[in-house]
């Protein structure tokens, strides 16, 4: 027997020493955490659902994160740790997984979680999540008693501990009861630090302290979405404010302590009161034009490596607002699959339209119409189609750009369906958990179909037994997709989140927001 | 009376049909097909046909038309796909805020708009005449989200007069439930005060003209006493006449506005609704609104033959 | 039949010369109208004329992202680096155009089922009817919802505020047929021998023409206002085609900052709203001398 994921925990175990000593170093004692109070934090939207297993959407996430929590976690360097699993370790063939759970814990309603919960939890994810053909190569789970779970897999995955410990869609473990419930209809009943409250649905969420929690003492401190958490807060409240003037207005006027998605140009007017301040929420994803590669012009790799070559970044960016930065690789740095500073492709950045112009006359173009979708219901995306559209009509393209509301435009990137050449979208923890969360998204959006040496590329990737050898399959699945300019990277983006400064204890991990060990001045 | 009202419900039983089979069409104006919609984005192609098959997309125009009315008769005005909640409950939930909202709102109006109408048109053909009228033309002439904006930047910004969003029900504190009103209120008020105001004018011009305040005028009563008692008659006839159409742009005007403020109202759940495709919840709400109008419709038309003894239904 | 058409007194929309030439005097005289005339002939100049500031209004210059107003830019920069002055001169178009094509289309689609109403008793209830249902939802909903359902298009938005604004025309024309066509000249054409058709056009449209044509100008202000309130819900003219009501969309979020890529087309959306209601105003009084305004 091995233990799988040894290496990132014990990576994390140094991590979290250097953590650990961090707070004690810089705060002067007399910083001791405040108890108590109410955080108000106003937000874009609210969530349509808070059922764990089938969202994939931030601002449900933001909710579910506090509420929930898995057998295993994202730590602060972005490697798995345990969480409501003691321990895991893996049989030598990578078949048999065993988890050896927490005792005592305890969910919202009173009762202790046990392995029967975890085994109906990832029953149910298997039933309803968008996400459960990562679950394929099940063939058994068995929970032989309360603090014991063993996942029996039909073939190897080395990877699968990293698989279940996605932010998105997450594992979350459930009650037993939840079990036959239907997507988005499950009783909202976790192990997290806070239990729900409160939720009117478009107006505001609240979640207050769940004062059975059973923090994970193995660690000395919060981790990433791991660790020992602390709740200092009562209550926080989320308040839906989709205006950004009205957001801004409200931290202003002390109605509310944490707003989201402050627009660069509005960071001096957040900054300008002394007790105010602003922070970078940095990398939470990174945007990419999706060039759909079955339809019309596209489907010509010269075409679209033209295309790419006419692209500014910086242009881009500088429109769509928020904290960018140049990143030309499909994994954020400071993961495992990152793979350094020069680009896997000469396509990258190239802000060429003369070069692009003299590609594209070379590929046979002869003005035929490109369309450009996008939709209405996120700006940052209309925006950086309509700077993209500029570019491309300046390299002598034949543009059409059309807008479509946003679930139309997701189900043609996704399905391939509709009439269109380049649109775009965002990729989130994609870029954490490396090239088995990527495979479905490099498939689906770009329309992906016959590419060989893609599919050796990922062949190899999953037989790799040692990390170094995926990375270099890694390599070669991005010089084919951005090679091939099936996807065009754009950048690493963030955004702004502005604040009261006597919020306090704020965590530096860039993930979605943690409510834990934060407090009130 | 009683044959009036009678009359009035007979009128307004075929609205009611017509209100309904235009919200039935509505959904039938979709481009592609509502089935993929509704299913969802990571749908198979077998959810799609169940869902086509469970809304009956599957069968003939004329008998879908009959199972929706069908249901409507069984006060089933469809479930919303985003909240996965009857569009009634949802409706119900949301329903305070808007009409806290627009009955502020009239409140502010009704008396504003009079006054400044009445005034007017008592000076008319002065500069008070001509001040006033510009001011409520200036009213109608906004944009009513754009004035909101600026409205947040000064009174809860710069000035910090009153909260910037959000929303305190009654029944939890009066008080803070008022102070969460006044802007959004206000802001709603100002296309409508406008509105009222020139309609006022109007008929207060018409009815100092008319020969009974002439003739109260030459028996030497006071000019004030004979305008003010007829006024008062003719104000609450225009404000019968004026209802419905105040409460149907303030309750279209609300959704602008609770956008701005963040109030959860029901113009923001249709606002969400058209912007995650949820098309049973636009649908339902358009029909409740729709045969909200119908009633508030048939109570004007009965108050205002209460109120004006000229005008008899024969 | 021409000879016994001719013992018809003429009807009075058929103005007699002196009298067109008495109204038009009265007009051009009258301060809301000529204030109203002024303005919206300027917003419709600056709109023709928009090709000679020389600008293109979707070229950016994102190095010159939100420039304040200057000689360069009179009214500043937008998030793309994008000319103001350029994009409301171009939204101009759009927004008028939108406003024009809704008035007119509702106008007429209304008075001919107006008329039709007051003619054809048989179609009258279920014409009324329908427009009934129609007015039964807040305009700005149903354009809401017809616009979604349709996609977030000009065209969508024409057609949704032409549904919104139909029924009152179609009303309006209606009660104004109804008493033209018991009118000692209109019963006497008929006695005659008149078609309905002829009776129709010759008789009892020109005679609803004058509230048609207030009622029209009023539509004119509401659509421009309502194409503004569908975009900033998002559901109005799409970008990159500048329109009143989109300039603001996209530049709302930066109102404390850029105040001046609001303010602008902001500006102008009241200003060519104010003109068509002096103008609405001013043609009510002369044609419907019992309700005189201020001027």
């Amino acid at each position: 027997m091995t233990m799988i994921g040894r290496r990132d925990f014990c990576r994390n175990g140094l991590a979290l020493g250097a953590l650990a000593a961090l707070p004690l170093g810089i705060s002067p004692a007399s910083a001791e955490p405040k108890r108590g109070g109410t955080l108000v934090y106003a937000t874009v939207s609210g969530p349509g659902t808070l059922d764990p297993h089938v969202s994939s959407s931030a601002v449900e996430l933001e909710v579910i994160h506090n509420l929930f929590e898995g057998l295993v976690a994202l730590d602060n360097q972005n490697a798995t740790r345990p969480m409501l699993a003691a321990k895991a370790t893996a049989s030598d063939d990578a078949r048999t997984y065993t988890f050896e759970l927490r005792r005592g814990v305890k969910f919202h309603s009173g009762e202790e979680m046990t392995a029967a919960d975890v085994k109906a939890s990832l029953e149910r994810y298997q039933r309803v999540s968008p996400n459960a053909k990562n679950l394929a190569d099940v063939e058994a789970y068995e929970a032989p008693d309360p603090y014991t779970f063993i996942i029996r897999l039909k073939q190897p995955n080395v990877v699968l501990l990293d698989v279940l410990k996605t932010p998105i869609f997450p594992f979350m473990i459930l009650p037993a009861a939840q079990k036959d419930k239907a997507a988005r209809e499950i009783d909202v009943v976790g192990t997290g630090p806070f239990a729900l409250s409160e939720w009117v649905k478009d107006s505001h969420l609240v979640i207050k302290r769940f004062d059975g929690y059973a923090p994970d003492t193995s660690a000395a401190g919060r981790d990433g979405y791991g660790g020992r958490k602390t709740v200092y807060l009562d209550a926080a409240r989320y308040r839906f404010i989709p205006e950004a003037t009205t957001r801004i207005a409200a931290l202003q006027t002390g109605e509310v302590q944490l707003a989201s998605t402050i627009p660069t140009e509005l960071r001096g007017r957040v900054e300008e009161r002394g007790d105010l301040a602003v922070r970078q929420v940095f990398p939470v994803g990174g945007t990419y034009i999706i060039v759909n590669s079955q339809y019309g012009l596209t489907a010509n790799v010269l075409i679209r490596q033209a295309l790419a070559a006419a692209i500014d970044i910086g242009e881009i960016t500088d429109a769509t607002g928020g904290i960018n930065k140049a990143n030309p690789w499909m994994s954020f740095p400071n993961t495992p699959y990152y793979l350094g500073e020069t680009a896997p492709t000469p396509w990258y950045d190239q802000k060429d339209p003369a070069k692009a112009a003299e590609l594209l006359k070379r590929a046979g173009y002869k003005n035929e119409k490109l369309i450009i979708e996008t939709n209405s219901n996120y700006q940052w995306m209309r925006t950086t189609m309509l700077v993209v559209a500029e570019q491309l009509k300046a390299a002598g393209v034949n543009v059409d750009l059309k807008v479509v509301d946003w679930t139309t435009n997701a189900a043609h990137m996704q399905q391939g369906t509709g009439e269109w050449n380049l649109s775009t979208t965002l990729f989130g923890p994609d870029h954490i958990l490396g090239p088995q969360q990527w495979r479905p998204m490099i498939y689906a959006f770009p329309s992906i179909k016959g590419n060989d040496a893609l599919d050796g590329a990922y062949k190899e990737f999953f037989a790799a037994p040692d990390l170094d050898q995926r990375r270099a399959a890694w390599l070669k699945i991005q010089q084919q997709v951005l090679g091939n300019a099936y996807m065009i990277k754009i950048a690493d983006s963030g955004r702004l989140a502005g604040y009261a400064k006597r919020l306090k204890n704020q965590s530096d991990y860039p993930g979605i927001l943690q409510l834990w060990d934060l407090y009130l001045d | 009376m009683l044959r009036l009202i009678t009359i009035k419900l007979l009128q307004a039983a075929p609205v009611i049909l017509v209100v309904s089979i235009l919200a039935f069409l509505l959904m039938s104006l979709l481009p592609g097909d509502p089935a993929v919609v509704i299913a969802g984005d990571q749908a198979s192609p077998e959810a799609i046909a169940a869902v086509r098959h469970s809304l009956g997309l599957d069968r003939p125009f004329l008998e879908r038309l009959g199972i929706w009315l069908l249901r409507l008769a069984q006060g089933e005005f469809g479930s919303s796909l985003m909240l996965n909640q009857s569009v009634l409950s949802a409706m119900g939930e949301r329903l305070p805020v808007t009409l806290s909202l627009a009955g502020l709102s009239l409140a502010i109006t009704l008396p504003v708009g009079i006054l400044i109408g009445s005034i007017a048109a008592y000076y008319r053909q002065t500069w008070v005449d001509s001040l006033v009228m510009t001011v409520a033309l200036v009213g109608v002439s906004i944009p009513g989200f754009w004035i909101a904006i600026l409205a947040v930047i000064l009174f809860s910004v710069v000035l910090g007069w009153f909260p910037s969003s959000g929303y305190v029900p009654f029944a939890q504190d009066p008080v803070l439930w008022l102070r969460s009103l006044v802007l959004p209120a206000s802001m709603l008020s100002l296309f409508q005060i406008g509105f009222l105001a020139r309609m006022t004018r109007s008929a207060m011009l018409d009815v100092l003209s008319q020969d009974f305040i002439r003739t109260a005028r030459s028996k030497g009563l006071s000019e004030w006493v004979t305008v003010g008692k007829h006024g008062f008659r003719n104000a609450l006839v225009l404000v019968i006449t004026a209802m419905g159409i105040l409460v149907s742009t303030a309750l279209g005007g609300s959704v602008v506005i609770e956008q701005v403020f963040a109030l959860p109202g029901v113009g923001r759940l249709v606002v969400q609704g058209i912007m995650a495709r949820d098309y049973p919840l636009v649908q339902g709400v358009m029909l409740i609104y729709g045969f909200a109008f119908v009633a508030i419709n048939l109570a004007v038309d009965v108050l205002y033959t209460l109120a004006d003894p000229r005008v008899r239904y024969d | 039949m021409t000879e016994l058409a001719l013992a018809v007194p003429a009807a009075p929309a058929a103005l007699a010369p002196r009298r067109r030439f008495r109204l038009m005097r009265r007009l051009v005289g009258h301060r809301s109208f000529q204030i109203g005339l002024v303005l919206l002939v300027l917003l419709t100049f600056a709109a023709i004329l928009a090709p000679l500031t020389g600008i293109d209004p979707s070229s950016m210059k994102v190095r010159l992202r939100f420039r304040p107003p200057s000689q360069a830019f009179p009214f500043g920069t937008d998030g793309f680096g994008r000319d103001v002055l350029t994009r409301v001169l171009y939204g101009a178009r759009v927004s008028l155009w939108i406003g024009f094509v809704v008035a007119l289309l509702s106008g007429v689609i209304g008075a001919l089922i107006g008329v039709l109403a007051a003619q054809f008793r048989s179609l009258d209830a279920l014409l009324m009817r329908i427009m009934d249902g129609l007015m039964s939802f807040p305009a700005i909903l149903l354009a809401l919802g017809i616009t979604a359902a349709l996609g977030p298009r000009m065209e969508s938005v024409i057609i949704a505020l032409t549904v919104a604004y139909l029924p009152a025309g179609a009303r309006l024309v209606r009660a104004s047929a109804l008493v033209v066509r018991e009118l000692d000249y209109v019963l006497a054409a008929r006695i005659a021998g008149a078609s309905p058709l002829r009776i129709m056009l010759r008789h009892i449209l020109p005679n609803s023409v004058s509230p048609l044509l207030v009622h029209m100008t009023f539509v004119f202000a509401y659509s421009i206002l309502a194409e503004a309130a569908l975009s900033f819900l998002g559901v109005g003219v799409q970008p990159p085609t500048a329109s009143w009501g989109n300039i603001i969309a996209e530049g709302r979020d930066y109102a404390t900052e850029a105040w001046w890529v609001m303010l602008f087309p902001g500006l102008a959306i009241s200003l060519a709203a104010l003109g068509l209601n002096l103008l609405g105003d001013g043609l009510r009084d002369v044609l419907d001398p019992r309700l005189k305004g201020p001027g």
